[in-house]
């Protein structure tokens, strides 16, 4: 059954001919023009009484030209329908002089007047174009790039795949994916490649595995792989990017080494730290109660000069075993941050006060709160350490009136900040900075101390992401400022920052 | 009731420890004592056993009141001493009072369960050693009823 009997009679196929989408050029045996349509013409650019009757090597570009006959001859001698130019890239004419890229299907047709050729020609500029456009930019890719076919044959290469691998992109192409990797995955890797093949899935390779690549040299590194299945009208081909891990590998070894050490010498840290305690308080012990006793049980056979040198030498190892129990106190505040928890400051207050009852009660303080401190994230036994500091100041550093203490605490553009006001003696504005440094007195005669109080509270408030600074003049009492991190809506529970 | 001060009584103290500027301040602090007392000192774990066996050197020893015991110590530790004295029948009814530095939790649960009299973390100020010692010998001396000899 003909194509016309397919078709209501009213319906003229020479004009489907000529409104088909794909431009048609027939020949006759000579290679003459004897037909175009519509879409020949604006393919080529001409008018139609400008191509008929023409030869059809006008249309093809001057290199190609004198090779055509012998391709319209050897296709004359075993005509059938094909496409024309298998593994070539064509290429037509246009009357501006441009060369455009085809693809060209063949048949031949036999008349009454002969045997005509029919040709279909695809004009594939805008596919070209995209082609061009994806080549370039893999080419142009920071990441190694490798495409392959199904049957794993490298594709495409890019540059910084050769530069990565060591070869030459011809070294490459053509080439089976295998030889970039290490011999011992070599045999389950073709395996692998036909499972992806069958997912058709972008992802990443080898999820919890480690990957490895083999360079030219013999040379291996690590490396990770993402994955992208192409699908063209040539097949499915997967597109790999490949990123080289050593680095990242180093680093990541650089960070658990360095972590090592700091936990090494976090240890060594409390060990010295417990010595300083335990050991050395023995013999302090021993020292302070000797001379206390050559005091006592021999000082009426003592000249005065006698007495008195008992007396500095006990007062010194108090004051020894005093500086030894608050460094150690000091050392302890970020040796080991325990996770931050929701601390009640109001409650921690209280518990200051409690502890500091006998001085408060011997100076006749009045200590106060005002209003609700909030509740905040934080160690607790830091904080109270911290109030402990700051409060026991403000009670001890106090001039001829009985001291007057108060704290307040609120929200100040988006972290807690908290006052600790007294009306003791004040301090020197040149001192200002001074007075957090570890065992710096200003008073070392007229006030007890050992110097850490200061410097314990700033590296506690540190660790928990504020600061703390003074504001004071002599004989105008003092108010100690610090701030908390207030955590974020919702925030979650972290831990301490090491200063 | 039949205390140490109603008797004409010498308490008798075994002291356990091996540093001897700890046994001599130890010893003055014992001095401060209500009732008069006799200290007895020895170095390590094994002298201690040997001193309640009236073993050897310590054949003619008396029975202690009450022991004095330091944790650790050389060739026999306080907590040997400890497992010692509580599976020993004749032993086991002396009062020992753990005077030591550690105040590790560790030994002192391990002490209770030992059953020690009580535990006593040496303090590190030398006015606290002594009222430490005080308020020992006149809650054990004063206060409270010591186990009468059986052997």
């Amino acid at each position: 059954m003909g194509i016309r009997d397919l078709l209501d009679p009213a319906v003229d196929l020479a004009a489907i001919i000529d409104v088909v989408p794909n431009a048609i050029v027939m020949v006759d045996r000579e290679g003459r023009i004897v037909l175009v349509n519509s879409q020949a013409e604006s393919l080529f650019g001409y008018a139609r009484n400008e191509l008929l009757g023409e030869p059809v090597e006008m249309l093809v570009p001057f290199a190609l030209r004198g090779a055509h006959p012998h391709h319209r001859a050897a296709f004359e001698r075993s005509p059938k329908s094909r496409p024309m130019g298998a593994g070539r890239d064509l290429y037509g004419l246009r009357k501006d002089g441009s060369a455009i890229p085809l693809e060209i299907g063949l048949s031949p047709i036999r008349t009454e007047s002969g045997i005509y050729f029919v040709s279909a020609i695809v004009d594939l500029t805008e596919r070209k174009r995209l082609e061009a456009r994806f080549r370039a930019t893999v080419e142009s890719a920071p990441t190694a790039m490798v495409m392959i076919d199904q049957a794993g044959t490298i594709v495409l290469a890019n540059a910084e795949l050769t530069a990565l691998f060591g070869y030459t992109r011809d070294e490459l192409l053509g080439r089976k994916i295998e030889i970039l990797v290490p011999n011992r995955f070599r045999h389950a890797h073709p395996g692998l490649r036909t499972q992806y093949f069958g997912e058709r899935v972008a992802r990443r390779m080898g999820e919890g595995r480690d990957l490895f690549g083999i360079r030219k040299d013999g040379t291996e590194f690590p490396v990770e792989i993402g994955l992208n299945p192409i699908g063209t009208d040539e097949g499915m081909f997967v597109l790999g990017a490949i990123v080289d891990l050593t680095e990242r590998t180093h680093q990541a070894q650089a960070l658990r080494a360095a972590n090592e050490a700091l936990e090494h010498s976090n240890i060594e840290l409390q060990r010295f730290a417990y010595v300083a305690s335990h050991d050395l308080q023995s013999p302090m012990r021993t020292i302070a109660g000797f001379v206390e006793l050559l005091g006592s049980r021999y000082g009426e056979q003592l000249d005065a000069q006698a007495r008195d040198w008992i007396q500095r030498a006990v007062h010194a190892t108090k004051h020894l075993q005093a500086m030894v129990r608050d460094l150690l106190e000091y050392s302890r505040v970020d040796a080991n941050p325990r996770p931050f928890v929701r601390v009640a400051l109001d409650e921690v207050f209280d518990e200051t006060v409690a502890m500091l009852r006998a001085a408060i009660d011997e100076s006749r303080a009045t200590v106060v709160r005002e209003g609700n401190l909030p509740v905040v994230e934080g160690d607790r036994s830091q904080l109270a350490q911290l109030l402990l500091n700051l409060v026991g100041n403000a009670i001890k550093y106090h001039g001829e009136e009985p001291p007057r203490v108060s704290m307040s605490g609120g929200k100040v553009d988006g972290e807690w900040r908290f006052a600790v006001a007294d009306n003791g003696i004040g301090i020197d504005p040149r001192s200002h900075e001074k007075i957090f440094e570890i065992f710096r007195r200003l008073h070392t005669k007229e006030y007890p101390g050992t110097g850490i109080g200061l410097a314990a509270a700033r590296r506690i408030v540190q660790c928990h992401g504020g600061r703390i600074w003074v504001e004071s003049a002599p004989g105008r009492g003092s108010t100690f400022y610090f701030t908390l991190k207030s955590d974020p809506e919702g925030g979650q529970l972290g831990h301490g920052i090491h200063a | 009731m039949d205390t140490a001060s109603t008797r004409k009584f010498v308490g008798q103290i075994l002291h356990v420890e091996d540093d001897d500027d700890d046994a001599e301040l130890t010893t003055i602090g014992l001095a401060q004592a209500a009732v008069p007392l006799r200290v007895h000192r020895v170095k390590d774990g094994i002298e201690c056993l040997a001193f309640l066996k009236h073993e050897g050197d310590f054949a003619g020893s008396p029975r202690p009141d009450i022991i004095l015991l330091d944790l650790n110590l050389p060739r026999m530790d306080g907590r040997e001493v400890l497992d010692a004295i509580t599976q020993d029948p004749t032993l086991c009814k002396l009062p020992v009072v753990v005077f030591t530095t550690s105040a590790a939790e560790r030994d002192v649960s391990w002490s209770y369960q030992r059953r020690c009299s009580s535990y006593v973390v040496k303090p590190v100020g030398f006015e606290d050693f002594q009222k430490a010692l005080r308020v020992v010998t006149d809650f054990w001396f004063d206060v409270a009823t010591l186990p009468v000899a059986n052997d």
